[in-house]
């Protein structure tokens, strides 16, 4: 039961990623202003023949297409097969999964610690607000939440950055560790290296907060008006009890969101590792595009593609283990 | 169909109560000034249509009238316990559910749909400090098996792996698997098939007769109070407007709304026209009158009395009626004469399915 359901879905995310991997790279060759051909013109203009100037280029680059389109979507396709996403353009002679990786470690870590914090304080204040719905702190609570929803990520970055920069400059805001400390593992560099992620983070953490506190809250709501909630009190269980059955089913719906935004992890916070020059993969994939690098952008979509399938999987597969409803499968509701 | 009532059964004695709502157009009454006698042993039946308090009444019982609507007057004493009303925090919650069990609507979805059951038992066990939870679960699957499941496999499931006659038993095992006495069924067997509908009516009767219970059955369907219920409330507009041993309220009824909803049940035998609808609707609570009768705007013995003056108490045999006509009525002849419209057999023809059988109506 749990093999084949397990075999189905990787299965269907197969065909996704192929299917993605196939539409991107058509629609990023159909990008205009090819760098290698740019860089062949501009050494044909400046006197070399075409054959040393093409010849240069593949020096430069390491590599240099071949055929037309149709043949090097068949290259590209069977070297993803042996899992070689090709050669970056914009780091001449680097792997394209080299160039991802390198990012990956700037944006896996600060997003995941911004994530589970906000859904940590985000569920929590969201239990909380539902509670004290009629109160001055739940409407606090859920008005923190509305504005902080609605602000945009790189508001509040920029916010964040000029407070910390002016205001109170007690944290740094550009980069990713002080250049004094040896890269490695030791306590000095680790330390620094948490003082420049902070602020991402924290505006990372501040940007969904907002989400989950409005989703928890809801979501408590709904479970509160269940019949279940006023059986057991009626039944005259603790109320300890009940805001266990209360929080326990309130959550669930919020598992399938945290997965999935976990899932856009790879996608990098974009604007907000740019306001704080942070290298990560939304940095990267900006650049990338911006050098209209074919290769690490195919690279990067494939990346972010892939996470999504395998939060998705995750999502549908943790399910089967928290919702009895769920596991039994072929159930009545 | 005579029950001896046994010591433990609780008398409950419902007096003056009210309920209001808190509207934006201010404090509504969802049931003004109801009194009631629970008898000690005996099942009650308390029918009206949707929005008539039925359920507010039965939550009143628990003290468990739920936001935004409060219990504003009157009191619900419940021997062994002392008025309801008055209870608050742990008392109360430690009331509910010991001394007073209540089984909800068979549609509703009583059952945290994550916990097994069993499960939930045992935080009834912790909640209630049930020293022996080993005797709680024996105990439980004593009452499921004596309601024809198979006890073990069912304090197994999940809810969503019970039908709706399952769930309906496992309320009740609920209900009464702490040894209360005094059981509150709200709407039992709404959204129940026939054939399930009588199995759990049967099952009511008999663990009411087993275990001596005072037993309140809230319902829409005069069938099910023909078949289960000593004693019976009609309820409408938040007033219990006639009240009695069923048998004489069915049979004889005198409030010319009892009447209107005995001629309304279509018949098994005989033409589907002869059912007559009572014509009007029931108030809301925005639209129950302040002054005289809440049922005059339906009412085909309307009298100008019955526009201001609150219809006065009419006790008649065991029974008894708030209605000016019946008094009238009754001054003019010394008995109620309002002809009865429809007595119990028909109630009980139309009940075919469910199979009654002990019950005898008179026709005038």
């Amino acid at each position: 039961m749990f093999a084949r359901r397990l075999a189905g879905h990787l299965a269907r995310g197969l065909v996704m990623i192929l299917v993605v991997t196939t539409v991107s790279f058509f629609v990023i060759r159909s990008v205009p202003g090819d760098p290698m051909a740019a860089r062949y013109e501009k050494l044909v203009e400046q006197g070399m023949s075409p054959v040393a100037a093409q010849r240069a280029v593949e020096v430069l680059y390491g590599f240099a297409p071949t055929g037309g389109l149709w043949q090097q979507y068949v290259d590209y396709m069977s070297g993803l097969l042996r899992l070689d996403l090709g050669q970056s353009l914009m780091v001449p002679g680097v792997g394209v999964s080299t160039v991802l990786f390198s990012a990956a470690k700037w944006t896996v870590l600060p997003v995941l610690a911004g994530t589970l914090l906000s859904f940590l304080v985000g569920v929590v204040m969201g239990v909380y607000a539902a509670i004290r719905r009629s109160g001055r702190l739940g409407d606090v609570l859920a008005i923190s939440g509305s504005l902080l929803h609605g602000v945009p990520q790189y508001v509040l970055a920029l916010l964040l950055g000029a407070v910390f920069t002016t205001l109170i400059p007690i944290l740094p805001t550009s980069g990713t560790a002080d250049i004094m400390f040896e890269p490695g593992f030791n306590a000095g560099y680790i330390g620094s290296l948490i003082e420049y992620a902070t602020l991402p983070v924290l505006t990372y953490a501040l940007a969904s907060y907002g989400g989950w506190i409005l989703a928890m809250k809801s979501s408590v709501v709904t479970v509160l008006g269940d019949d279940f909630i006023l059986a057991a009190e009626l039944r005259g269980i603790k109320r300890g009890i009940v805001f266990r059955y209360v929080t326990r089913n309130a959550i669930l719906p919020l598992f399938t969101i945290l997965a999935l935004s976990l899932g856009m992890l790879f996608g990098g916070a974009i604007f907000i590792e740019r306001i704080f020059n942070y290298p990560g993969l939304g940095l990267m994939l900006i650049d990338g595009i911006n050098n209209r690098d074919y290769a690490l952008m195919g690279g990067a979509f494939l990346l972010i593609t892939a996470a999504i399938v395998v939060a998705n999987i995750v999502a549908d597969l943790f399910y089967t283990v928290i919702d009895p409803r769920v596991r039994s499968g072929e159930g009545s509701i | 169909m005579s029950v001896t009532p046994e010591k433990k059964a609780p008398g409950v004695r419902v007096s003056g109560l009210s309920v209001v709502y808190r509207t934006p157009t201010g404090e509504l009454p969802a049931i003004s000034g109801i009194d009631l006698d629970l008898v000690p042993g005996t099942i009650t039946g308390v029918v009206g249509e949707s929005g008539s308090g039925k359920s507010t009444l039965a939550l009143s019982l628990l003290n468990a009238v739920q936001s935004p609507g409060r219990i504003s007057a009157g009191s619900v004493e419940i021997d062994g316990l002392g008025d309801v009303v008055k209870l608050r925090g742990e008392e109360l919650r430690k009331a509910r559910g010991r001394h007073i069990g209540y089984v909800f609507q068979a549609a509703q979805n009583s059952l945290n749909p994550l916990k097994t059951v069993g499960k939930q038992l045992l935080d009834l066990g912790r909640s209630h400090d049930v020293a022996d939870l080993r005797g709680l679960v024996r105990e439980a699957k004593d009452l499921l098996g004596r309601m024809g499941m198979d006890g073990a496999r069912v304090l197994d499931s999940h809810q969503h792996e019970l039908s709706g006659g399952m769930r309906q038993r496992v309320g009740i095992m609920f209900a009464l698997v702490l040894n209360a006495h005094l059981v509150v069924l709200d709407e039992p067997t709404t959204a129940l098939d026939m054939i399930t509908q009588a199995t759990i009516l049967r099952i009511v009767r008999e663990v009411h007769e087993e275990r001596g219970l005072t037993t309140l059955v809230i319902t829409h369907d005069l069938g099910v109070v023909a078949e289960v219920a000593d004693r019976l409330a009609v309820m409408y507009g938040g007033q219990v407007v006639e009240q009695g041993p069923t048998m004489e309220v069915l049979g004889a009824p005198r409030h010319p709304y009892t009447q209107g909803l005995l001629r309304a049940i279509p018949r098994l035998v005989g033409d589907i026209d002869e059912a007559r609808a009572l014509p009007g609707r029931p108030p809301t609570l925005g639209t129950i009158p302040e002054r005289g009768c809440v049922f005059r705007d339906r009412c085909v013995l309307r009298m100008d009395v019955c526009e201001t003056e609150k219809p006065p108490v009419v006790s008649l045999g065991a029974s008894i009626a708030l209605c000016h006509a019946v008094e009238a009525a009754a001054d003019r002849d010394g008995r109620a004469d309002i002809p009865p419209a429809g007595g119990l057999q028909e109630v009980v023809g139309a009940q075919g399915a469910t199979g009654v059988h002990e019950v005898r109506g008179e026709q005038p």
